[in-house]
């Protein structure tokens, strides 16, 4: 008996070694080398994942444990630009002789699907025409539209891919190279309608997940912890040889209060950890202690900014919101330093334009403009604009209206709600009266798709790339809130429709873009782009916290050994997770 | 009895219509829907949102859309959750077991704990039994919730006896079913003691004001002067009139146990219904919200109707009403 036990175990072990040695795709090599395989990671995070459905994910509670499994024909580099190497070995992009722009992918061989079944052309045809086209969707199918709407045209040849736009389009490797693929033998049922496909891939149906990325959902417990066990057909190895992920497991473990997420790293329970800056000191001080990793990474993408609305009901608000110097003053007056100093614990850095420090885009040119803490400049600016000050300190307009408006953010963003109430002490020494109102954010969204709102304190997020806003930048954007056109929302009056001159040349800018394929000439455009914002302060940016982490130092992080830092787009989530088949735990 | 029972039952039907009316149209009046968070996502377009309206019959006037909903309900589709795209009896499902098993655990500790104590602080009135009792309960009573989890949770991650948070340990599922168990009692503790002090001196002092009313009463002193021993005064006549009150109570007990935690489970990050909930009313999830509010109305119902019942076995002045 004891002896056909053994017999057992061997043959079957030689079984699985034999199983592993069969999978020989062509490998990704990826830079890294001298990891350990195995170990488990264990993450805190707020809330559970709502669906595993990619196409469906609204939160970063859902994406960022999806993603994880995500897998596309390119990849993003450290800026989270798509220039690294997915499923692709090779591709390119070439200006057709017709105008148009042909994107062309030579795909991996040999690659299979976390279920051993094979990983090819098929798959990505099947996610292309039978998802993306039909707009099965919650984020629609726009992004993959040139300026005139169309999508690209998918032609194969053998283990080559084309899409081919009509006309010159640049986001071609984003969009095209960087759609998650779908397996085609999973779900080619549940493609029938977006309601059909929506309930696909549910926190119901973990156990049919399949995968081809690094690590796949295995196990969801509601509201106590999500695993993600290793892909064992993950096509990536590093220089070594050694198949990656290099870490067995990932675990997330559901704290809802913040707090406690902090007392179970201090605890050793969790590795790895995002800090607020306000708790930064105390954690630092018991790093060399508790043997942390502390980093201090570059500023975080998104910014929260102010923005008056042009459009707002009271006319003679209206004037003050659209008056140049206003907005400038504004500006001065607001002590981003300060803010930074006191609240930030010196951990973050100000914003004067639409992107920050740490963008592939910036435009270091905006720091130029002088937009530094000046009571002194903002009421120049305000008496040059014919504000003055009645005997009571009151800013007066030109009319001798008193200047009083109303404030508004979601009051359960700490941080909005913090630089919210600095604000309107800042104003309060120009003798403006904020009348500070925190909404809940459902009733923030209302506001901004109405007249009925003043002034209100918002950050958005999304790609790096500036042509991702575009939604938001271009006069009749579905997100141009601060000054909504008469064509977007019907109770803007056509008579009384403003445009800023530096508005009408983003618009512009926004449209020419798309078909701009050369680099420097596009960075021309997202320069004048930001130096067109900051100047004319058309939304006023605020602040920027630096990205905290710290993390065991039994984790290795990879890009931390190669940049020193994490990076702050590759994940704009969760920065730590960037590249996380890589990290490896002694 | 039956024909009680029966009447209480269709005596139900129109308080709960009334009840998904009102939690309906409350929900309305709320600003926003789901959607908000999709329109200020600056990668989906208008038309797109559009779209997504009149997939989920957003689209549609409140009235419509509640008689829609009503006739769903009575074909027994409760429709499904926006956020999470399934059946919401699946969404509750999944969170029902952690409240029910916090909520009983709770409702035993302070009940199993809070009567006898009551009696006993009755017995020795104002002697030093009494007092201490008294002073713990008003402590337990006095400490915000908040404040009890988050003292506990550093409690825990201080000293290592008890988990910081959660409900299952990690080796859980490996683990042989009686330390199943004793993992599970390990986890409640906390939320168990966070919920339990702030209820037990409010059990207890009922307990204790009533024996001592009923232990005062003429019936009380002629079964004493008749020669009945006193143990079996107390707990044979004035316990079971004493009691009454507290039965009533445990009626809104039930649905309270669906309800009645959310603060304490976020702080110890228990997986029950109260914080699914909070978010639900913040995602806008109507039809998540609805069901929870009506699941809520049914249990109230059952549980009066089963301290009703309890009263009429506990006292025959019920009873004969009942009956009539």
């Amino acid at each position: 008996m004891k002896k056909l036990l053994v017999l057992l175990v061997v043959l079957s072990s030689t079984l699985a070694l034999f199983a592993q040695a069969a999978y020989n795709p062509e490998w990704l090599i990826a830079d890294v080398e001298g990891g350990q395989r195995g170990g488990t990671l264990y993450l805190g995070t707020t809330a559970g994942p709502k669906t595993l459905n990619t196409y469906w994910a609204q939160e970063t509670s859902s994406s960022v444990i999806i993603n994880q499994g995500d897998v596309s024909l390119l990849s993003s580099d450290f800026y989270g630009q798509p220039t690294q190497p997915g499923l692709a070995k090779e591709w390119g992009v070439e200006a057709t002789e017709d105008g148009g722009t042909l994107y062309w992918f030579v795909m991996r061989e040999g690659v299979r699907w976390s279920d051993g079944h094979p990983l090819t052309v098929e798959d990505v045809i099947f996610t292309w025409e039978k998802i993306i086209v039909p707009d099965l969707t919650a984020d629609g199918n726009d992004v993959y539209m040139d300026a005139e709407d169309n999508l690209p045209e998918l032609t194969v040849e053998g283990n080559k891919i084309m899409f081919k736009y009509p006309t010159r389009f640049r986001f071609g490797f984003e969009t095209v190279g960087g759609f998650a693929i779908m397996p085609k033998h999973v779900l080619e049922d549940k493609v029938t309608d977006a309601e059909t496909f929506q309930s696909t891939w549910t926190v119901e149906q973990v156990d049919q997940l399949v995968v081809a990325g690094p690590f796949k959902v295995t196990e969801y417990t509601e509201g106590v912890r999500v695993v993600l066990e290793r892909n064992p057909y993950y096509f990536e190895k590093s220089k070594d040889g050694v198949q990656l992920p290099y870490l067995d497991k990932i675990v997330f473990e559901i704290v809802s209060d913040s707090n406690v997420e902090r007392l179970r790293f201090e605890a050793g329970e969790i590795d790895m950890m995002g800090v607020q800056a306000k708790d930064f000191p105390s954690l630092r001080a018991q790093a060399d202690q508790k043997g942390w990793n502390v980093i201090i990474g570059p500023a975080t993408a998104g910014s929260n900014f102010v923005a008056f609305n042009f459009n707002t009901a009271d006319p003679v608000k209206r004037e003050w919101f659209r008056n140049d110097n206003f907005r400038k003053a504004i500006a001065y007056a607001f002590d981003k330093q300060t803010i930074i100093d006191t609240l930030y614990n010196g951990l973050g850095e100000p914003t004067y334009g639409p992107r920050t420090s740490s963008s592939a885009f910036y435009n270091p040119e905006i720091e130029t403009l002088g937009y530094r803490y000046s009571l002194v400049t903002a009421q120049r600016l305000l008496r040059e604009a014919g504000f003055t000050w009645n005997d009571k300190g009151q800013l007066v307009d030109w009319y001798g209206n008193v200047v009083e408006f109303e404030l508004n953010t979601n009051g359960e963003n700490v941080m909005r709600n913090e630089i919210s109430i600095i604000l309107v002490d800042a104003l309060g020494k120009l003798g403006i009266k904020v009348n500070y109102r925190p909404v809940q954010f459902n009733a923030l969204v209302q506001r901004m798709y109405s007249e009925n709102w003043d002034a209100i304190i918002i950050g958005l997020v999304g790609g790096d790339d500036p042509g991702w806003g575009t939604n938001v930048w271009l006069l009749d954007g579905g997100l141009h809130f601060w000054n909504w056109s008469p064509e977007v929302m019907d109770w803007v009056d056509p008579d009384e429709y403003w445009v800023h001159p530096a508005e009408k040349r983003i618009d512009e800018i926004m449209r020419i873009q798309r078909s701009i394929l050369d680099q420097d000439e596009l960075q021309k455009l997202w320069d004048e782009w930001q130096m067109l914002v900051a100047e004319n302060q058309i939304l006023v940016y605020t602040i920027s916290q630096n990205y905290l982490n710290m993390h065991k130092n039994t984790l290795h992080l990879y890009p931390v050994e190669k940049y020193g830092t994490i990076n702050p787009y590759g994940y704009s989530y969760s920065p730590g997770l960037w590249k996380i088949e890589y990290a490896w735990k002694e | 009895m039956l024909k009680y029972i029966i009447r209480r039952i269709i005596l139900a039907i129109p308080v709960l219509l009334g009840v998904s009316v009102i939690s309906f149209f409350v929900m309305q009046l709320a600003p926003g829907d789901f959607l908000d968070t999709y329109r200020i996502n600056p990668n989906i377009s208008r038309e797109k949102i559009q779209e997504l309206e009149t997939l989920y019959g957003l689209d549609k006037d409140p009235v419509t859309q509640y008689f829609l909903w009503l006739g769903n309900v009575l074909k027994g589709n409760w429709g499904y959750s926006f956020v999470y795209k399934i059946d919401v009896w699946q969404v509750m499902l999944r969170r029902l077991e952690a409240t029910l098993l916090l909520g009983v655990t709770t409702f035993i500790f302070t009940w199993g704990i809070g009567i006898p104590l009551g009696i006993t602080a009755a017995l020795h009135q104002y002697k030093f039994t009494d007092q201490t009792l008294s002073t713990i309960g008003l402590i337990g009573i006095s400490i915000p919730n908040f404040f009890f989890a988050l003292l506990w949770l550093m409690f825990a991650a201080n000293t290592g006896i008890f988990p910081i948070g959660g409900m299952l340990s990690r080796e859980f599922a490996n683990m042989p079913w009686y330390a199943q168990i004793g993992d599970f009692f390990w986890h409640v503790a906390g939320p168990v003691i966070t919920l339990g002090t702030a209820s037990l001196a409010g059990t207890m002092r009922i307990m204790r004001g009533q024996m001592l009313d009923e232990m005062n009463q003429d019936y009380a002193e002629f079964a004493r002067a008749k020669g009945m021993p006193s143990d079996v005064v107390i707990y044979k006549h004035t316990l079971r009139n004493a009691i009454n009150p507290v039965i009533t109570s445990l009626g809104f007990s039930l649905s309270a146990i669906l309800g009645g935690a959310l603060i304490t489970e976020y702080v110890f990050s228990w997986p029950g219904l109260g914080t699914l909930m909070r978010d639900a009313i913040f995602q806008q999830d109507i039809y998540l919200v609805m069901a929870n509010l009506l699941l809520q109305g049914i249990l109230l119902i059952i549980g009066n109707l089963l301290a009703d019942i309890m009263l009429a076995a506990s006292d025959p002045r019920v009873r004969l009403r009942m009956s009539a």
